[in-house]
């Protein structure tokens, strides 16, 4: 306290008048109407049938959209229905696949076939798809392996050492 | 009031006396208040007063009659004479005619809107903010901390004399302090901020400028915006690059309802229809929360204005789009789970 006393008070010059310059300037931002397109109010009619109204540049009243969310794959990762399942009501796919490999799917178009074509309850349909998920799981690389039509991956294959385990 | 402004030699003895108060004679200490008004004038101020002079005769008083003299008015009058217009030009703060301000629907810059509730502005007020905030809540029982966090800027350990004194570093292997983290609570839930769209055009296209018009045109169609065009930064004369003239990219800035409706579009419409679409990568991101994806010329064909009359623009000229989505999300995993929450789906390994 004794030290700041004893210095010197350095004088605040405070300057608080307006400057004014004596040149004209003469200034003068053009204050431009901002530019916004035309807008109109369009119904979209999405593929399940439900619509909302959105402000679009386009002038149809309505757009009617063939492929959206509500039928497509990655947005319904769920649904049987949107599953890239192949037709082949008539075997012409199964029985080329018999006759020229991939064995292994034509037993499993087999048991499809049959399910299908009979309605069983919940717990007897689990059933049978679980062995073909277990077959899937199991028996497809070794078997194909085997066959020679796959190069063998395994689960327990070790890595090269560039990147060690538990990195990220 | 009044009566300060007037000098006091006008005024009558009395009255000058008012003005010094009783405390100030006593102590005889002359203060700031106790100044009469003579001594601070200076010469240039002129000391007559509006207030002093005299009232209009009563002649004109008696003829002044404004409505009778509308009555007796045989024609409307011009606009002109009753209508407000704004300034052309802002002649800076002294001008006496200012411009209102850009709320003001008077105003020059004023814009409209907005005209609709979007779809999917809805949504995020009724359903996705409450999911958002259980998903994304930290709950600390009351009497506990949260852990401790690490430090943004590093200190120095004190192994050398020198170290005293250093200011904090930065952080290791970047330049910028990434942002704090803030819990979240109801009153900071990540909402979409604004959403950039823009298309840079090819360096060998810049000669001729019917690629950013077309392009313009596009982003003016799909978003709802005049499209600006953005000029070089810098002249690099091997790119014949010149700085603030030669075009670079065209770009729209999407705010409010324009944003909902151009993102609700993207998600329902647009990404659906691209051929063997994955998602957005999930590594996008710049790690404080704004996240950004491409369409490409064939996905952007896919909008429902530009396939209205998709023969309109030239095919090989509609341009690839970027998109970047800016959400008030403070790292990547919010925003990401905001936008996948509004429908955008992502693909492999999530960063951040």
């Amino acid at each position: 306290m004794a030290l700041q006393c004893s210095a010197p008070r350095i004088p605040i010059r405070v300057t608080s008048k307006i400057q004014i310059s004596h040149q004209q300037v003469r200034h003068a931002t053009l204050l431009r109407r901002p530019k916004r397109p035309y807008t109109f109010t369009q119904l979209v009619t999405l593929s399940d049938g439900s619509t909302f109204t959105h402000r679009t540049t386009s002038p149809a009243p309505v757009y009617k959209s063939t492929k959206d969310t509500r039928n497509t794959a990655l947005w319904n990762p769920s649904s049987q229905k949107l599953l890239n399942v192949e037709a082949d009501e008539a075997g012409r796919l199964r029985a080329f696949r018999e006759r020229f490999g991939r064995g292994w799917d034509a037993g499993a178009m087999n048991t499809r076939d049959q399910e299908t074509g009979e309605v069983k309850e919940g717990q007897e349909e689990s059933q049978p798809q679980e062995d073909n998920l277990m077959d899937l799981i199991s028996g497809y690389g070794f078997d194909a392996e085997e066959k020679g039509e796959a190069k063998g991956v395994r689960e327990g294959k070790e890595r090269s050492g560039k990147r060690t385990g538990g990195e990220r | 009031m009044a009566a300060s402004k007037v000098p006091s030699r006008l005024l009558p003895f009395s009255q000058k006396q008012k003005f010094v108060c009783l405390r100030c004679q006593w102590t005889t200490r002359r203060s700031a208040s106790t100044y009469t008004i003579e001594t601070d004038l200076s010469e240039d101020v002129v000391p007559d007063s509006s207030l002093l002079t005299p009232q209009p005769d009563q002649d004109i008083v008696t003829a002044w009659d404004p409505v009778q003299r509308s009555r007796n008015r045989k024609r409307q009058l011009p606009p002109s004479r009753y209508k407000f217009r704004p300034p052309r030009y802002y002649r800076g703060p002294l001008h006496p005619h200012q411009p209102p301000s850009p709320s003001s629907p008077n105003s020059r810059l004023f814009v409209p809107g907005p005209f609709s509730l979007p779809r999917l502005q809805q949504t995020y007020t009724s359903t996705l903010a409450p999911d958002l905030l259980s998903l994304l809540y930290t709950h600390h029982p009351p009497g506990t901390l949260p852990g401790p966090t690490g430090q943004r800027l590093r200190g120095w350990d004190n192994t050398s004399p020198y170290h005293k004194n250093r200011p904090l570093r930065g952080p290791r292997g970047r330049a910028v302090l990434p942002l704090m983290k803030r819990p979240i609570t109801f009153r900071n839930i990540p909402r979409l901020e604004k959403i950039v769209v823009h298309h840079v055009i090819r360096s060998s296209d810049n000669r001729d400028s019917s690629y950013l018009h077309v392009a313009g045109m596009i982003l003016q169609a799909v978003t709802n915006v005049r499209a600006t065009v953005c000029k070089a930064r810098h002249s690099i004369a091997n790119f014949k690059m010149t700085k603030d003239v030669t075009a670079m990219a065209v770009k729209a800035e999407l705010k409010g309802e324009d944003m909902y409706c151009f993102l609700s579009k993207v998600v329902d419409v647009v990404m659906p229809r691209i051929k063997e679409y994955k998602g957005v990568s999930g590594g996008s991101g710049d790690g404080s929360g704004n996240l950004a994806f491409g369409l490409q010329p064939s996905a952007v064909g896919m909008f429902p204005e530009v396939e209205v009359n998709y023969d309109m623009y030239p095919p090989k000229m509609i341009p690839s789009v970027d998109v970047m989505v800016c959400t008030t999300a403070t790292n990547d995993r919010d925003a990401r789970v905001l936008l996948s929450s509004m429908g955008i789906p992502f693909h492999g390994k999530h960063a951040n």
